[in-house]
C-alpha cells in the first residue's frame, strides 16, 4: 500500500471517531445508541537518565514522552463489534507523532454461550502476545511506566503492535477454568526505520530495506480459577524479507520466531507475574548475513497494593541478544569494529510508585539501575560505542483517560 | 451452633443481589457465567436476548463486596479484564452508574439489564438471580 492511502486511511478514521460521535449526537440527542462507546487516553512522562539516551535527550531530562488515543466502538447488532483505534506517539527520536491506526477491525462473534464463544476478526488487530502486548501504550493498564524492556523493547515495537489480517479467537468456560485462544494471520509492520535498524544494523539498513510477508501470532491463556492465577503461552512465526536497493544482490528473508510464556497470580494486595521469551532468529542472505540466533529475555515482577490509591512495583529484567554468549564477549571479541559486549545483554532492577489520583487520573514515579544496553532506543543513541554500560534511569509520568 | 455459624457467614458474604429486568427468564446462574458476564466476555442472555451490564464505581463499596464476595474477584482484575478489552477493541466496559438510584432505575427500565443491589433495596419492577 502506498504512503498516500496509508496516511488518508488514518485520516479517515481520525474523521471517523469524530463523525460518529458528531452525528450521533446530533441525530440521537441525549439518547446515543447505548453500544456506541468512546474512550482515550493522554500521557506525558517526564525521563532523566544518567548516561544513554532513553526516549529524547534524556541525560539533560527529556519531556519527549507523550501517549494520546481515542478508541471507538460499536454494537451494530448482538454478535457483531466494529472497533477502531487511532494512536499519536513521541518517544524519541524512533516514534513521530503522527496518527497511527492502532487497531480497527470488525468482530463477530459465531457461537457464544455460556460455556463457549467462538469468533473472527478481520481488519488491523492487536498482536495476542504476552500478558501486556495487547494495550502497550496505554499507561493504565501497564504495571510500570515502562513495560519490561526484555519482553517488550521499542526496537521492533511496531512488528509487535499489529497486524492486518484476521483473528480467530475461541473461549471455553468451564467450572475448573477457563481457556482463550486466538490465532491471527496476517501482515505485521516492519518497514519504518527502527524495526529496520534493530533487524539490519546501521549499515545494511542504508543497502536495503524490510517488508512483511505472511505470518501467524498465536496465544493460549489459561486461567484456572477465575483469574487469580493467568497462564499464558504466546507464538509467533514472522516472514520478512530483505529487499536489497541494488538489483544486483539477492533477495534475503528472516524468520522471527518469539515465544513467551507468562503466569501471573493475584491476591487482593500482591500480583506476582514473570514472563520469559525466547527468541528465535534465522537469516538468510541478508545482504551477506545467513546465521541463526536466540535471544532471552524474562522478569520477575512484584506488584503491592498499599492502599486503593497507591501500588507500588518491584522488578528485575533480564534481556540476552544471544543466549550462547550472554556477556556479549563473544560479540565483541568478533567484531572488526570494536563493538562493545554491553550492547548485547540488559539487566535492569525497577522500583516504582503509581499514584490513583482519581479514576480518570493517574500518575507515576520510577527508578531504573541498568546494566547493559541491549534494547536501548537506536534512534536515539546512533553511536554505539558512547554507551554507557551502567546506567541509571528516573521517570515520572501523568496519565489522564475517559 | 456450627450451622448458625455458618448460615451466619453465609449471610453476611451475601448482603448483595444480583438483580435483573424481569425480562431475564432464568431464575439461578452459576458464579462462573456471572464472572464472564461482569467481565463484559458473554453478551448473550440463553434465550438469545442482550445483555446489558452496569455497575458502581470501582471504588464504591458495594462494588468493592459485590466483587469479592459474589464473583469472587478483586475489583482490580474486573478493571483490568475492562480495560484490555476497551484499549484493544475486543470488547466494551459496562455501564457505571452513580448511585444506588439510578442503578434501580436502570435495572428496572433496561430490557437484558444486570446489576447489583444491597439485600432488601430490590423492588418491584426487577428481579433477583440466584447465585449458584
Amino acid at each position: 500500500m502506498s504512503d498516500k492511502f496509508i496516511y488518508g486511511l488514518k485520516l479517515f478514521f481520525v474523521f471517523l471517531c469524530f463523525l460518529i460521535e458528531g452525528v450521533a449526537s446530533s441525530i440521537f440527542g441525549a439518547e446515543l445508541p447505548d453500544s456506541l462507546q468512546i474512550h482515550g487516553f493522554a500521557t506525558q512522562g517526564f525521563i532523566l537518565t544518567s548516561d544513554n539516551n532513553f526516549f529524547g535527550k534524556s541525560k539533560d531530562g527529556s519531556f519527549d514522552f507523550t501517549e494520546l488515543g481515542v478508541n471507538t466502538s460499536i454494537r451494530p447488532i448482538l454478535d457483531m463489534q466494529i472497533s477502531a483505534q487511532v494512536i499519536s506517539r513521541r518517544a524519541g527520536e524512533g516514534n513521530d507523532r503522527d496518527p497511527q491506526l492502532d487497531y480497527g477491525f470488525l468482530d463477530y462473534s459465531l457461537i457464544s454461550n455460556a460455556s463457549r464463544k467462538l469468533g473472527i476478526r478481520l481488519g488491523r488487530v492487536k498482536n495476542p502476545l504476552g500478558f501486556y502486548n495487547d494495550t502497550r501504550d496505554v499507561a493504565f493498564t501497564r504495571p510500570s511506566i515502562f513495560l519490561p524492556q526484555s519482553i517488550y523493547f521499542g526496537r521492533t515495537r511496531n512488528l509487535a503492535l499489529s497486524s492486518d489480517g484476521l483473528n480467530i479467537y475461541a473461549e471455553y468456560r468451564k467450572g475448573f477454568a477457563n481457556l482463550f485462544y486466538e490465532l491471527e494471520v496476517g501482515y505485521p509492520k516492519v518497514d519504518d526505520r527502527e524495526t529496520e535498524l534493530a533487524f539490519l544494523g546501521q549499515k545494511l539498513q542504508t543497502q536495503g530495506g524490510l517488508d512483511e510477508r505472511l505470518s501467524y501470532i498465536s496465544r493460549f491463556i489459561i486461567e484456572p480459577t477465575g483469574g487469580r492465577i493467568r497462564i499464558a503461552l504466546s507464538g509467533a512465526l514472522v516472514n520478512i524479507i530483505f529487499e536489497p536497493k541494488t538489483s544486483a544482490v539477492k533477495t534475503g528473508t528472516i524468520r522471527f520466531t518469539p515465544l513467551i510464556f507468562s503466569v501471573q497470580y493475584n491476591t487482593e494486595f500482591w500480583s506476582l507475574s514473570s514472563e520469559y521469551a525466547l527468541r528465535y532468529s534465522r537469516y538468510r542472505d541478508v545482504g551477506p548475513l545467513s546465521f541463526n540466533n536466540t535471544g532471552e529475555s524474562y522478569y520477575l515482577q512484584g506488584s503491592y497494593r498499599i492502599s486503593e490509591q497507591l501500588e507500588a512495583v518491584l522488578r528485575y529484567d533480564v534481556l540476552f541478544q544471544n543466549q550462547d554468549d550472554r556477556s556479549g564477549t563473544k560479540f565483541s571479541a568478533a567484531s572488526t569494529t570494536g563493538a562493545l559486549a554491553h550492547t548485547r545483554f540488559a539487566k535492569d532492577s525497577t522500583v516504582g510508585l503509581r499514584w490513583d489520583i482519581t479514576s480518570a487520573w493517574m500518575s507515576r514515579i520510577e527508578y531504573h539501575y541498568i546494566d547493559g544496553t541491549a534494547w536501548l532506543p537506536l534512534s536515539d543513541n546512533p553511536v554505539a560505542s558512547a554507551t554507557e554500560r551502567y546506567w541509571d534511569l528516573f521517570s515520572i509520568l501523568v496519565s489522564f483517560r475517559f | 451452633m456450627m450451622l448458625l455459624l455458618m448460615f451466619g457467614t453465609i449471610l453476611g458474604v451475601e448482603a448483595q443481589e444480583v438483580v435483573v429486568h424481569p425480562s431475564v427468564s432464568q431464575e439461578t446462574i452459576s458464579r462462573n457465567t456471572l464472572r464472564a458476564i461482569f467481565g463484559m466476555r458473554l453478551r448473550r442472555w440463553p434465550d438469545g436476548s442482550v445483555v446489558k451490564v452496569f455497575v458502581l464505581r470501582d471504588d464504591a463499596e458495594l462494588h468493592k463486596k459485590f466483587s469479592k464476595s459474589i464473583l469472587h474477584l478483586f475489583p482490580y482484575q474486573l478493571r483490568r479484564a475492562w480495560d484490555r478489552q476497551v484499549f484493544s477493541g475486543t470488547g466494551q466496559s459496562p455501564q457505571e452508574v452513580i448511585s444506588l438510584e439510578s442503578m434501580r432505575a436502570k435495572i428496572t427500565h433496561t430490557p437484558g439489564a444486570i446489576g447489583y443491589l444491597p439485600i432488601g433495596n430490590t423492588e418491584i419492577g426487577m428481579k433477583i438471580l440466584n447465585v449458584r
